[in-house]
């Protein structure tokens, strides 16, 4: 397409119409982008005088920072356990979606709800749960014979991670749900009449027929359970506050910059965490897209 | 004939429980919230019942009145405080929505019928920035809002509300727009109809499923916002029920009867969307999360 194309009173309205989108974007997502890059390379400390360039100084602080290491376990916990849990339960509300004919919708309604809540609210409901003189948790689980008397949950670090995972997998699940789900629509049925009429039983159509054409919308559902995990922040606040136990490393973005004040330090961590986070999801896309080639 | 009848009985009781285990998980915390927030304090010691022996609503009438007590003693009203927050919360979501909505709507129209230049270059670089955190832009931008005195003003949340949520918003009006038949348009502006009339009264109208799943995610996504408003919203002028919540617990003793009961009034606005809009929640969510 040629300049010349472009005619004046469409350009006119597109500006009109575009514009908003790019002052908007531009001045509150790319200008502060750029910023944090660059000054994660000077000291930027209200505490001190100047910003002078300091090159990786603050990159290579965050390496040897136990605080930081602390919080890159935590984080690495939290993804793991909420990319297994949302995507095994997931998959199993998905089938199970995809299977009931009547009352669908209201089933959907039902699991997507905690997705539509608010973290800090739902945070707040499951604190009450693990209260550990009054909580449910206890007493089911006393009520149960399972333990013998109430259990201070998040006084042992591996439990309180999972717990924490768990509020966070309890909201994420539906996303999880709805994109398997929407894959396990588009698979004709034929399909699976095809594969029946072969021989195959139920686990062989699930491995066969159902798995590969569901690994598009498994490769999104994983990359988008890492990125919420590896961003997670609202659940564990409220949970535990900054307690370095279950600190994640946007927890210590928040702690480093707005309230040890350490700006370009929190910047030079948010970056990473930015990377990190892009990388995991990649690494998902790209290895399942690569393994479905073959089928 | 016997075993393929009891093979499909207990497929179906299978079928069923599963259906069970899915509504425990999903409302069985929500449903105890609620069972929470409607039991007596001291009751809430006790064991743990289905439903309340004395129901009372006590504790929301603490979250409305003047005055209330707490453990025999008079204690300042938290209604001030709440009713504030109740109304920032509904103010900076619903102002974010319109925004957004109204800008995704136009812009994305732009982005799919209009020709400009360099018209795919600017719907993919603001879409890329869906894969950029808020916190990762957060730092300068709390430097920024303060060089601009948007800190702790309506106009500032809104703004880093839309600029989190326009993204997502776009591409959907855009995959709206983009199965539309064009014809549709044609028709009009051989009428003599001008490409605002056609986009307002032709293609809105048509294209109003997509408005409102836009709507909808924008909406829960704002009135569920934690940390940005718990940078930008230091005190009450705009401080939301998101971030006022969590202050019950340190404040006071933790009374848990009151924070259910405010964590109740919080889910009233996502659980209504749920219960009457939930077919476009659900295409927003499958658009917004598969194409």
């Amino acid at each position: 397409m040629t300049r010349s194309t472009f005619k004046a009173d469409e350009m006119a309205l597109a500006a009109v119409f575009v514009v908003p989108i790019l002052v908007i974007m531009g001045g509150l997502v790319f200008y502060p982008l750029a910023v944090s890059t660059v000054d994660s390379f000077y000291r930027v400390d209200p505490m001190r005088p100047d910003t002078p360039f300091v090159g990786f100084a603050n990159y290579a602080r965050l390496l040897t920072d136990s605080s930081v290491q602390a919080s890159w376990f935590n984080t690495l916990s939290y993804v793991a356990f909420a990319v297994v849990l949302e995507t095994v339960g997931g998959l199993g509300a998905a089938l199970l979606l995809n299977r009931i004919r009547h009352g669908r919708r209201w089933l959907l309604a039902v699991t997507v709800l905690p997705w539509c809540l608010p973290p800090v609210v739902n945070a707040i409901v499951w604190m009450w749960i693990f209260n550990p003189s009054y909580g449910l948790l206890n007493k089911v689980l006393i009520g149960l014979g399972l333990i013998a008397h109430n259990k201070v949950w998040f006084n042992d670090q591996a439990t309180a991670l999972f717990l924490i995972s768990l509020v966070h997998v309890w909201r994420m699940m539906p996303l999880t749900a709805v994109i398997l789900l929407a894959a396990l629509q588009s698979i004709p049925g034929d399909l699976y009449e095809a594969a029946r009429l072969d021989g195959a039983g139920p686990v062989k159509c699930f491995r066969l027929v159902t798995l590969p054409l569901i690994a598009g919308g498994l490769a999104i559902a994983l990359s988008q359970s890492t990125v919420f995990a590896f961003n997670l922040f609202d659940e564990a606040w409220i949970l535990a506050g900054s307690s370095l136990d279950t600190r994640s490393v946007i927890i210590q973005v928040y702690l480093t910059a707005f309230q040890s004040m350490r700006l370009s330090s929190g910047m030079a961590l948010s970056i990473l965490a930015m990377i990190g986070s892009l990388v995991v999801s990649l690494i998902y896309v790209l290895k399942v897209y690569r393994e479905t080639r073959f089928d | 004939m016997m075993t393929r009848l009891v093979s499909s009985l207990l497929g179906r009781l299978g079928l069923l429980l599963a259906v069970a285990l899915l509504l425990v998980w999903s409302l069985g915390p929500v449903y105890w919230s609620f069972v929470t927030s409607i039991t007596p304090p001291l009751d809430l010691f006790g064991d743990p019942s289905f439903w309340p022996k004395h129901p009372t609503l006590q504790h929301y009438a603490k979250l409305f009145g003047a005055t209330s007590l707490s453990q025999g003693n008079a204690v300042q009203s938290v209604w001030p405080q709440f009713s504030a927050a109740l109304l920032n919360s509904i103010i900076t979501a619903t102002g974010a929505t319109i925004v957004t909505v109204v800008v995704a709507a136009a812009g994305a129209y732009a982005f799919v019928r209009l020709r400009f230049p360099g018209r795919d270059i600017c719907f993919y670089l603001v879409v890329a920035t869906l894969a950029i955190p808020a916190y990762t832009v957060m730092i300068p931008l709390y430097r920024l809002m303060i060089s601009l005195h948007l800190i702790d003003t309506y106009a500032g949340i809104v703004l880093i509300y839309v600029s989190a949520f326009l993204p997502l918003a776009l591409w959907l009006m855009r995959s709206v727009y983009q199965a539309m038949p064009i014809s549709l348009e044609e028709a009009a502006w051989l009428d003599g109809a001008g490409r605002v009339y056609t986009l307002v009264f032709i293609v809105l109208p048509l294209a109003a499923p997509g408005l409102i799943a836009s709507a909808i995610l924008t909406f829960l996504n704002a009135w569920g916002q934690f940390m940005v408003p718990l940078v930008f919203s230091p005190t009450l002028a705009t401080k939301p029920l998101t971030v006022l919540l969590p202050e019950f617990v340190t404040r006071n003793y933790v009374d848990y009867g009151l924070m259910n009961a405010a964590g109740i009034f919080a889910i009233v606005p996502p659980v209504l969307i749920v219960l009457f809009l939930n077919r476009y929640l659900v295409s927003g969510l499958m658009a917004g999360a598969t194409k």
